[in-house]
């Protein structure tokens, strides 16, 4: 295990959780088309940071700051790594912050059509998630972590794995309603209401997943700290939703996008981000120690690698 | 898997079907508004008869809303440009409304013919455009089609023109202090297209972009006209800005030569404020933030 190497995975996920930051940014102040070229801006590479294009240019900058640390990762895994899969992983991350900045691109290009737009946004959280797998694949408690004794192992895989999906459905919902309309206009109310019926969904899914957790492995911190961290998130995350709506539908009455809209969106898709990262971590480590069913196990043929 | 986790399990996947089925359901298309005045066929004949006018006053009843500060702190140009930067979409002096786009949308000339049955010319002088003050100048415009709009400059900072409109092709441009002036024109009618700077987001302004030359904007003092108009009976609309597509009211006119037919009109306070309560179900409304 090189804990440089998970040290490295560890900033390369903060990096990307800051992009997320910067990128909602660039949204919630309808910057987006501040400048219609790209990757230059106004046919520079370090143009005035004024008005909007300081935040446009400045996620630019900071999706190529990510982009190169993922680089960097890429061969820091293949130098250090023996296990082949996590090396296909980092490639993976390669490849998936090289398609979204060309859906940057396309979508500066196309003048932000929704359904570019909407997938620009949920990427970025899938990369996101990539990078915190990498990070905790390579952390020293998932390659010292012990098969936990429990017979009801299969459920909670399940549980943690579907509440895994209904967030990143609700994510998508999440992105396509942010991109749907300008700060000055009505956010969709068909829209609004999936938004809201999923995160009912997620709420069930995530809140009950967690408490099965907590409640089943007490004292084991492996498990029970992302659980405890996804459900504080996922109160938090519910509280800044409703907050973001409050101030959202006011705001197009506002001569231009103003705070506390920005920032309460903008904390919103972050938070969105950090319940998505806390459970995959929770769902990497219930398949890392809690037993796979006995089909499961006979169909295994070869020994895995941790 | 225990009978709890399965009532989890089948409640969450409910719920997210509910959430996919509400997303996916069809909305309504936005308004294309094809009602962008009237329209000339191919191979028609100008009309050099007789002519009017259609002149009248826009009011505004009730208290107009104060105009609301610019935060320019993104850009000190701005703010050096036009300290007491606010914005400009309800100016109304003395009770009358300006900025209001007043055209013919259809008619029948007393000829017999429909307006647009007629070939208008599209003047071969360009329209300005201006960017002063971090505000579009003016801030509601009309031109024909194919006739060319001259936008410019005029401020220490950089303007990134961007027009939305829904017949016609969008664009996006920046234009630096000092640039040549950028020219453009729209060919299909529409009103009214909506332009923004994508860097100054505050910063609006509207084209209304018709076949024929029958539109006119009010000015400080409400007055309109709307000149060289053949007799005949016409259908005029007054737009001005706010809400989704901007609010409008019709009026029919009769049109008499070498005479102004009168059209005057009024909005209300009670349109300026946009509605931020979200009405779930017919019965139930959930009212949140009222300004």
């Amino acid at each position: 295990m090189s804990k440089g190497l998970n040290r490295f995975a560890i900033l390369v996920a903060c990096a990307t959780f800051f992009l997320i930051i910067a990128g909602a940014l660039v949204t919630s102040n309808d910057a987006g088309l501040a400048t219609p070229d790209w990757p230059t801006s106004n046919g520079l590479l370090f143009p005035p940071m004024v008005g909007n294009l300081f935040y446009e240019h400045g996620h630019r900058m900071i999706a190529t700051t990510v982009g190169l640390l993922t680089i960097g990762l890429a061969i820091y895994i293949r130098v250090k790594e023996k296990r082949y899969w996590i090396w296909r992983l980092g490639m993976l991350a390669l490849a998936l912050v090289i398609v979204q900045g060309l859906l940057g691109a396309l979508t500066v290009k196309m003048m932000l059509p929704l359904g570019v737009s909407a997938a620009h946004a949920t990427l970025a959280q899938l990369f996101f998630c990539t990078t915190v797998s990498i990070a905790v694949f390579t952390s020293r408690s998932w390659i010292e972590a012990r098969t936990l004794p429990d017979e009801t192992g299969s459920p909670l895989r399940y549980m943690c794995t579907f509440a895994l999906a209904i967030i990143f459905v609700q994510l998508i919902l999440g992105a396509t309603l942010r991109h749907s309309a300008k700060w000055d206009q009505h956010l969709p109310v068909q829209m609004v209401v999936a938004h809201i019926i999923g995160a009912f969904g997620v709420t069930i899914a995530l809140g009950g997943t967690a408490f099965s957790v907590l409640r089943r492995h007490k004292g084991e911190a492996f498990l029970t700290r992302p659980a405890t961290i996804a459900l504080v998130l996922l109160v938090v995350q519910l509280f800044l939703g409703v907050a973001a709506y409050l101030t959202r539908i006011g705001s197009p009455n506002d001569p231009q996008p103003l705070h506390p809209m920005i920032g309460i969106t903008v904390a919103h898709v972050a938070c969105g981000a950090l319940v998505f990262a806390t459970t995959i971590v929770l769902t990497l480590r219930t398949y890392r120690v809690l037993p796979a069913s006995e089909a499961a196990m006979k169909m295994a043929a070869r020994p895995q690698e941790s | 898997m225990n009978k709890q986790t399965k009532v989890w399990l089948v409640l969450a996947i409910t719920l997210s079907l509910l959430a996919l089925g509400s997303a996916c359901g069809g909305g309504t298309k936005p308004d294309t508004n094809a009602n962008g005045g009237a329209g000339t066929d191919a191979g028609a004949a100008p009309y050099n008869g007789p002519t009017g006018s259609i002149a009248g006053v826009i009011s505004f009843e009730g208290a107009p809303p104060a105009p609301k500060k610019i935060d320019t702190s993104a850009d000190a140009a701005c703010g050096k440009a036009n300290p007491n930067l606010s914005t400009d979409d309800t100016i109304v002096t003395d009770g009358k409304l300006a900025n209001v786009f007043v055209y013919i949308k259809d008619g029948t000339v007393d000829a017999g013919k429909k307006i647009g049955e007629y070939a208008w010319s599209t003047p071969t002088t360009a329209v300005q455009l201006d960017q002063k003050g971090c505000h579009y100048s003016p801030h509601v415009l009309g031109v024909q089609t194919n006739q060319k709009i001259s936008i410019t400059n005029s401020d220490q900072t950089q303007h990134n023109i961007h027009p939305s409109p829904k017949n016609n092709p969008e664009w996006n441009q920046t234009q630096a202090n000092g640039a040549p002036p950028i020219e453009k024109s729209f060919a299909r009618a529409e009103t009214l297209i909506p332009v923004k700077c994508n860097q100054h987001p505050w910063m609006k302004a509207y084209i209304g972009v018709l076949k024929t030359p029958f539109f006119d904007v009010s000015e400080t003092n409400g007055a309109y006209e709307i000149k060289g108009v053949p007799p005949g009976k016409y259908t005029v609309i007054a737009w001005r800005e706010g809400g989704a597509d901007g609010q409008t009211k019709q009026m029919d006119v009769t049109v008499t030569a070498n005479a102004a037919g009168k059209a005057d009109f009024a909005f209300g306070s009670a349109q300026t404020t946009v509605n931020t309560s979200l009405k779930v179900m017919p019965a139930l409304e959930l009212p949140m933030m009222h300004k």
